[in-house]
């Protein structure tokens, strides 16, 4: 009775509270500030692709699957540490889904993971499930310790039902069946919370019921000190003291007795191999690169060596989630997976100097174009205050046996800020 | 004595509310009038003794506690026992030294426990699942009512500052390992997750995601503790009640400095820094 009454108060708190929020004005909320990290966090660290989403409708209960791919840059930013300790996990505004089972290269990623290797790929694959309706915005996240979470591209998931239907049964090693992990021990613990309480409010309410400060202050003053702490009050103190000893050790050990099987938090990180090397015959040498700040365009000017045997279509520039991606190659139309971010996706796509094939065993130089409004809409070209002005990405070749080869791609870029 | 105020007069509720017939407010001399006014300002000092306190020790212990009272997941065998009882033993020796060198009473680490109690029963629920969604098995507080009491019974039988601080600020944070623990036993129970092994409360902060706070920046089952197999908990609590002697003493001595109240002088050094000449006339 009493805990309905907390809940329905609690309830209509949050109601008045969401009512009050609502009279703000707010004229859009994008997620959870991805893109206030600085550039050279974005652009030079982990560069996610071949994210995908199983659906972008879910109810309450109901499981998805994020899957994909990272590559750790080498040229990572000596700004950053590196990940020599990690956590692959989903960014999401709260507990709003939750995790079923999450892995990075087939390994269960519920620890973290250390020692991984820059210029390597690593392949996640992370089981959410809908918890609280709404519209949430939901990515990727691989967190670098001493550094803060790398975020991958992002997608509206949509979760209906009630809140109220959310179950996660967890069954335990000692074969005890947990209905709900959310309500578990709960009110086991409020129950010794109140026995805690009730003693507390006990001794207090013996010593507060008596005139309390100025009577005291001046008996004291007047060195009558055996009037304010008597015998009575002496004996009901060691009483209570006994009690609380007593709870304290029978307590613990009743519930050694209860729960005779416990272990320690698990703690420590897993090791993980990353995946084998792909093979590339690129070979790429940066000539130069520019920002072009009233136009919005990145330009890269680059000597592409085939060292192949097939001849290589320049197929998408990748940079901290942004992709630009030349229509005009093979394979362009099934380069945007189903159910990848497409937010981030330029419309304007990558543009070349030469759009003819790299043929086997041919050097080219090559200008890039990446123009578009998301470099101002992801707040990346403040890269342009950073301390080390350079650029980072991914570049991607298709061959036309259909066969897909990736090379990073980075260097020094300058900014132009007028057309002179 | 004042027999004035032993008078046998009708008795009234006010009376017997102020306690005006209490050996104590006879001995002090106070008028039922009086009395009555007395108990009024205890009324006034309780409500902003609980309203700051309760602010105070809560920002306290987050500060200096943080995700170790937080966060189940955080609640380990070796850290939580040895840190939770130094941070939190801070306010409770200081109000122990106010409430009982100003009016002798022995309850000045149960005030601060409750305060903190209090603090955390509003703030859990509130933030983490009203605001934002969480259970509130993630966030269940440690409470340090056993070891308050038993400091505030160590300090009404020594009535000694030394002495509390030895056996009382020791049993404060022993007795904080034990009294927790059957709050927190079911989270330690093990459940298998895709062929690993987790704890309840493991499985607890693997379920709801805290996007910025990933599994590793958890602070715990680090050291070489283990040395002592599964009783690193008990090594941690001695440990930690070792320390709580000195932080106790320490604590007790600044609630005692800041429970003081001392002025400047007003000579011509004080008023040079306070940018006054000395032979400068104050308008007032």
């Amino acid at each position: 009775m009493m805990f309905n009454c907390v809940k329905n108060f609690l309830s209509r708190l949050r109601t008045l509270l969401l009512f009050v929020l609502a009279l703000v004005p707010i004229t859009e909320v994008m997620a959870h500030g991805e893109r206030a990290q600085e550039p050279y966090l974005r652009t030079r660290t982990a560069q996610f692709y071949d994210v995908q989403f199983d659906r972008s409708k879910v109810e309450v209960n109901e499981e998805f699957t994020i899957t994909g791919r990272f590559r750790l840059m080498q040229d990572w930013p000596d700004a950053v540490s590196l990940p020599e300790t990690v956590y692959m996990s989903a960014y999401a505004p709260g507990p709003v889904i939750t995790r079923v089972e999450s892995y990075l290269n087939g390994i269960p990623a519920r620890q973290s993971f250390s020692d991984l290797q820059l210029g390597r790929d690593y392949e996640f694959k992370l089981v959410m499930k809908g918890r609280v309706p709404g519209n949430h915005h939901i990515h990727p996240m691989l967190s670098v310790k001493g550094s803060g979470p790398l975020v991958g591209p992002g997608v509206w998931i949509e979760v209906t039902g009630s809140k109220a239907d959310y179950r996660q049964e967890v069954k335990t090693m000692t074969g005890e069946v947990v209905e709900n992990l959310d309500t578990y021990g709960v009110s086991r613990a409020l129950g010794w919370y109140a026995v805690w309480i009730v003693l507390a409010a006990f001794w207090l309410a013996f010593w507060l019921v008596r005139p309390l400060l100025i009577p005291r202050w001046i008996v004291l003053n007047k060195g009558r000190e055996d009037l304010l702490v008597s015998g009575r009050d002496l004996a009901v103190g060691i009483g209570l003291g006994i009690v609380v000893i007593g709870i304290t050790f029978g307590g613990y050990a009743y519930a050694k007795k209860e729960y005779p099987y416990v272990v320690p938090l698990q703690a420590g990180t897993n090791k993980i191999d990353p995946l084998p090397e792909l093979p590339s015959n690129v070979a790429i040498k940066v000539v130069n690169a520019t920002y072009d700040v009233p136009g919005r365009a990145m330009r890269i000017q680059a000597k592409i060596t085939n060292n192949g045997t097939e001849p290589l279509h320049i197929l998408e520039f990748t940079t901290a989630n942004l992709r630009f991606i030349n229509k005009q190659a093979p394979g362009a139309s099934a380069a945007i997976l189903r159910g990848a971010p497409t937010d981030t996706v330029a419309r304007g796509g990558l543009t070349l100097s030469d759009a003819r094939p790299i043929t086997a065993g041919e050097t080219r130089e090559v200008m890039l174009e990446a123009s578009d409004v998301l470099w101002e809409l992801e707040r990346l070209v403040s890269f342009l205050t950073d301390v080390d002005s350079k650029f980072g990405g991914l570049l991607f070749f298709s061959a036309p046996n259909g066969q897909r080869q990736i090379s990073e791609i980075g260097g020094p870029i300058l900014p132009t800020f007028i057309q002179l | 004595m004042n027999t004035k105020t032993m008078s046998h007069s009708p008795v009234s509720t006010a009376d017997v509310v102020a306690g005006s017939y209490s050996p104590v407010v006879q001995a002090a001399g106070l008028s039922p009038g009086a009395a009555r006014v007395s108990r009024l300002f205890d009324l006034l000092v309780v409500i902003a003794v609980v309203l700051l306190f309760t602010g105070a020790i809560h920002l306290h212990v987050m500060l200096l506690a943080g995700d170790w009272d937080m966060f189940t997941d955080w609640k380990d065998r070796q850290f939580w026992p040895l840190v939770m009882p130094v941070v939190m033993i801070m306010f409770p020796a200081a109000l122990q030294a106010v409430f009982w060198n100003y009016f002798r009473l022995p309850i000045g680490a149960t005030v601060g426990a409750v305060c903190l109690m209090l603090a955390v029963s509003i703030t859990r629920p509130m933030q983490f699942m009203v605001w934002t969604d969480y259970p509130l098995n993630m966030v269940l507080p440690a409470q340090m009512i056993a070891g308050a009491l038993v400091m505030d019974m160590m300090l009404m039988i020594f009535r000694n500052a030394l002495f509390t601080a030895i056996f009382g600020g020791f049993a404060f944070a022993f007795l904080f390992y034990p009294s927790n623990y059957i709050i927190m036993a079911p989270y330690y129970v093990p459940a298998a997750h895709q062929g690993m092994m987790a704890s309840m409360a493991d499985m607890i902060g693997y379920v709801y995601p805290r996007s910025a706070t990933p599994e590793y920046i958890r602070i715990i089952e680090r050291g070489t503790l283990r040395t002592f197999g599964d009783s690193a908990s008990w090594v941690s609590a001695l440990f930690s009640g070792f320390i709580c002697i000195f932080m106790h003493y320490g604590w007790w001595k600044l609630g005692m400095i800041m429970s003081s109240a001392t002025f400047l002088p007003n000579n011509k050094k004080v008023m040079a820094m306070m940018g006054i000449r000395a032979d400068q006339k104050s308008n007032g």
